[in-house]
């Protein structure tokens, strides 16, 4: 039924996302940076199961009750699911790896995303270990006051 | 009295392959909608209803089963569209499913397709998570090289799932061998599924250790390709499929259902509470599923196994999660051949979504897979030569959110 | 299995054009308030489904975020891409089936303000040849449809600025509409913008900011819920033919069918007689007779006899849109939920200065794609 096809018509016709102007809700981000610039680390407790979000919504999404009780929690903690990043997005290889890891405070129940230093051999480093935040010495409010997670020694 | 519904039929347009740059979408779909109804006595008209769904924005056309109406048969008859991202196509079929089990309707054809060429993948990846990381930009970022990128996603291209993959091989107690190991083992079942899409015959461990890493401990060997391709499903009532089966061999639908937990990974914006690894919804919905099929010990009752894994590690912990396999005990499955096509607990004979992913399609896929077998239908040697009284078909996807988990079997439940 | 389900809630948000609050707030809002409503918490329900679209929603698998907000964390959930009512008509098989019980739907968009309608119902036209050509789009079908109503049957731009006037003196009297208009007038409506005529700005309804939520449930769990449960005593839907030339817009022989259907399901023998009220979603007001003729609810052709004697008004033989239907507010996913809702306030007594008086029995309509090619009809009564 397919005839013989000796030109394929390519048309182009975009998905425009700046056709779109989206609301965001950003009490989480907003509490998280406010903290970052005092150098803490600040979320949202619920009153009702006890899980403390960090960035914290002012909802808890397991009572689906609204939530405001803001909470700071500790600056080291544990390292939990990490990456190394061995190759740029075409599959070279860089030059210097680099680690990104998930990381949950003490008092937070929630794991928080960065980059990890204090490594020399990336092979050693295994979840479970005890971490560090670094904040940058002079903070402004913006999510980059949080510079990485340091590996305690 | 609850109405026993089956899968009669399974149809695929054919192998699923990278590109189709000679048909369009309501083309592609339409080879899919006409080999499922040849395998029975259906005439095209005789169904009664339809579901669909694909991922839409990854072709920028919305909701083309509209344009493709008259190339499926939906025109003058009753359709629905479900999409819930990867789990789409399962849930297009648990739809379908619904359709027949309420009574309303006798036939009904379930349709899942990708035409991944026409359009950019990673666009339509990035827009899961578009406007929330343009709110992150307002809140200041580090986006100098490397790090501010990887602040926004984290794992580089392969996203969470490189920590999904990290957290899972220590838990298990596993090493990235096992993940190579179990990648060569689906590559090398697409090699006998006809209409798998990456088929490496003979693929072994080493061949996918030769692949560079792109972020520890995943590789390109452990990725899933984007794939073109479309399936449809039959499914009808006891008395429906009697009539227009062709065999007796039907799947029946013994267990269904889905659930949504945490977004994990990305979910920089509302608190991620749970390790990616964990899975809990998975568990749940996997217990609940079984007891809905009486079934009550699934490592034992359970044949097959066809599970969403868009990266090879996900293989290695879904059977887990499903309680196929106890904790941290696949690696070990693994290694004894117990995975393998004529393994006492074959997983995915298909090839698994590592070898072939037409999003809207590959959870309907897993069903059609698992239905096949319950059938003793699947060709090119993918078929496990043992009966198959029960097999499950699982979907995923989201931000690792998102679970379905399907039970089907030789024999209905017994009311 | 279950053989009869009911609504026994229903809510939607104070529509806008401009929401004050994002999407996740606005629904999580809204069912909160009507599970405070009920009395009842999320573990009361059985199933969730979200009836929202990426390209409404702007992002890819849109549900990643709002799931949660609508109580279904931890829960059964799943997304019908679609119409609200396409998402009841899906819940309500669900109950059907025996294996679930209740269910919350839950439709929304913010077609206010997050983007232009008419550029996003762009992307449903195919990009092979509708989109490249240019000519059809969702206000020219309606223009194509609305003036060969007109030429038929001698329907005037007059009768139809006068069938406009009643759904926007409806919606000024709907708490939840978004668009109030100040002494709407037949004039008034004549001389508003010129789109693709007889297609006015005045004509098209208004997309806006919102959402609306409704709990079905299986009878023997209804009075859990409420002791005014409203019954879905017949359901049909159709989908016609993609390319317009191919279609009878006039005919609408596909929703058409999905009434019959649901009529026969409800032993409705004369919809005429039989019918309180209608609740129909149409996106221009052009498509009112037109729909409400192939729903057999008026003779073909009588628009300008429904006009004229007002039959189509609250206070009329069988009024349409006694909300003031999509002309006072169109969320788009939300706004088929919404037909349903106020056809369940109608028949609960609780419609407000819209109260149709003694209404028993209504008949719901949503569409879906370019010109109502998908149509979902509903039969409920109390």
């Amino acid at each position: 039924m397919t005839k013989e096809i000796n030109e394929t018509k390519v048309i182009e016709s975009p998905w425009d996302l700046t056709t779109y102007q989206w609301k965001i809700e950003s009490d989480a981000l907003s509490l998280f940076v406010k903290g970052l610039k005092d150098k803490k680390i600040l979320g949202r407790k619920c009153p009702k199961c006890g899980t403390v979000y960090v960035p914290g919504p002012t909802y808890c999404r397991k009572c689906f009750i609204d939530i405001d009780q803001i909470v700071e929690v500790g600056q080291e903690g544990v390292l939990d699911a990490f990456t190394v990043n061995l190759s740029d997005i075409k599959g070279n290889p860089l030059e210097h790896p680099y680690i990104t890891c998930t990381v949950k405070l003490d008092g937070s129940d929630s794991y928080l995303l960065g980059i990890l230093e204090g490594w020399t051999d990336w092979k050693s480093v295994k979840e479970g270990m005890r971490v560090k935040a670094v904040f940058k010495d002079l903070t402004q409010g913006a999510l980059s006051d949080l510079s990485h997670f340091e590996l305690i020694k | 009295m609850k109405r026993n519904v089956a899968i009669i039929s399974v149809g695929y347009n054919g192998r699923f392959v990278s590109k189709r740059p000679d048909i369009n979408i309501p083309e592609l779909i339409q080879p899919a909608v006409a080999n499922a109804i040849s395998k029975t006595k259906l005439k095209p008209e005789q169904i009664d209803a339809y579901v669909v769904g694909n991922m839409h924005t990854f072709e920028g056309v919305n909701q083309p089963h509209l344009w493709a109406s008259d190339h499926f048969g939906g025109a003058g008859k009753p359709v629905m569209r479900i999409a819930t991202g990867g789990t789409t196509g399962a849930s297009v079929f648990q739809a379908a499913y619904y359709h027949v089990a309420s009574g309303l309707y006798d036939v009904v054809m379930a349709i899942g397709w990708e035409k991944h060429d026409e359009g950019d993948a990673q666009v339509g990846l990035m827009g899961i998570l578009l406007p929330e990381a343009f709110s992150m930009f307002n809140f200041g970022p580090d986006m100098s090289g490397e790090r501010g990128i990887a602040g926004l996603g984290g794992g580089g291209s392969t996203g969470g799932a490189a920590f999904q993959a990290m957290s899972y091989l220590t838990k298990a107690n596993a090493g990235i061998e096992h993940i190579d190991r179990i990648a060569a083992l689906m590559r090398s079942n697409a090699a006998k599924n006809p209409y798998a899409h990456l088929q490496q015959p003979g693929c072994t461990e080493a061949d996918i250790a030769k692949t560079p890493i792109i972020s520890y401990p995943l590789r390109y060997g452990h990725t899933c390709p984007t794939s073109c391709g479309a399936i449809a499903l039959i499914l009808a009532s006891e008395e429906k499929a009697k009539k227009f089966g062709i065999t007796d061999r039907v799947a029946w639908v013994k267990g269904l259902g889905s659930g949504s937990s945490d977004a994990a990974t990305g979910n920089i914006i509302e608190g991620q509470i749970t390790d990616p690894a964990e899975q809990y919804m998975c568990k749940v919905v996997a217990k609940k599923v079984y007891a809905m099929a009486g079934i009550k010990d699934p490592k034992k009752e359970i044949q097959v196994a066809e599970v969403y894994s868009g990266f090879s590690h996900q293989d290695l912990m879904w059977p887990e999660r499903l309680g196929l396999v106890d904790e941290g005990k696949s690696p070990e499955m693994l290694d004894k051949g117990a995975f393998a096509i004529d393994g006492e607990l074959p997983l995915n004979p298909s090839g698994g979504v590592t070898s072939t992913n037409a999003i809207g399609a590959s959870a309907m896929v897993r069903v059609g897979e698992a239905a096949l077998q319950v059938m003793g239908l699947a060709e090119g040697g993918h078929q496990v030569p043992r009966k198959v009284e029960n097999a499950v078909a699982h979907g995923w996807g989201g931000l690792f959110q998102f679970v379905t988990v399907t039970v089907l079997g030789r024999t209905p439940v017994k009311k | 299995m279950n053989e009869r389900v009911a609504i026994v809630g229903y809510k939607q948000t104070k529509h806008t054009f401009d929401s004050p609050v994002a999407r996740e707030r606005m629904i999580y809002e809204l069912v909160k308030a009507l599970f405070a409503e009920l009395g009842i918490t999320r573990d009361d329900i059985d199933t969730f489904i979200l009836a929202s679209n990426d390209f409404t929603d702007g992002r890819t698998i849109s549900e990643v975020f709002t799931v949660p907000r609508i109580g279904a964390y931890m829960k059964d959930e799943t997304k019908v891409e679609s119409d609200g009512l396409s998402a009841a008509l899906y819940a309500y098989m669900r109950i059907l089936s025996g294996l679930y019980e209740t269910a919350l739907v839950v439709g929304f968009s913010m077609a206010g303000s997050e983007f232009r309608a008419p550029l996003i119902q762009s992307y449903t036209l195919d990009p092979v040849y509708e989109r490249p050509r240019g000519i059809i789009n969702y206000y020219s079908i309606a223009a194509l449809q609305a003036n060969a109503y007109m030429r038929k049957y001698k329907f005037t731009e007059e009768d139809l600025a006068q069938l406009t006037v009643k759904n926007l003196e409806n919606a000024n009297n709907n708490p939840y509409a978004a668009r109030k208009e100040e002494n709407p007038s037949i004039d008034k409506v004549l001389g508003s913008k010129p789109l693709y005529l007889p297609i006015r700005q005045a004509h098209v309804s208004a997309y806006a900011d919102g959402a609306c939520a409704v709990i079905l449930s299986s009878k023997k769990m209804a009075k859990k819920f409420t002791n005014k449960p409203v019954w879905i005593d017949g359901v049909g839907h159709f989908m016609d033919t993609y390319y317009i030339g191919d279609r009878d817009l006039l005919a609408m022989e596909h929703l058409s069918a999905a009434a019959k259907k649901a009529y026969k399901m409800a032993g409705i023998k004369n919809p005429k007689k039989e019918i309180d009220l209608a609740e129909i979603h149409t996106n221009f007001s052009s498509e009112e007779p037109v729909f409400a003729e192939a729903m057999g609810l008026f003779k073909p052709g009588s628009g300008k006899d429904v006009v004229k004697n007002g039959e189509s008004r609250i206070d009329g033989a069988l009024p349409i849109n006694p909300s003031g239907g999509p002309l006072g507010a169109n969320p788009i996913n939300a706004t088929g939920l919404i037909r349903l809702a106020e056809a369940s306030a109608q028949l609960r007594n609780e419609a407000g200065k819209n109260q149709v008086k003694g209404a028993k029995t209504a008949v719901v309509h949503a569409q879906d794609g370019p010109g109502a090619q998908l149509n979902t009809v509903f039969v409920v009564r109390r």
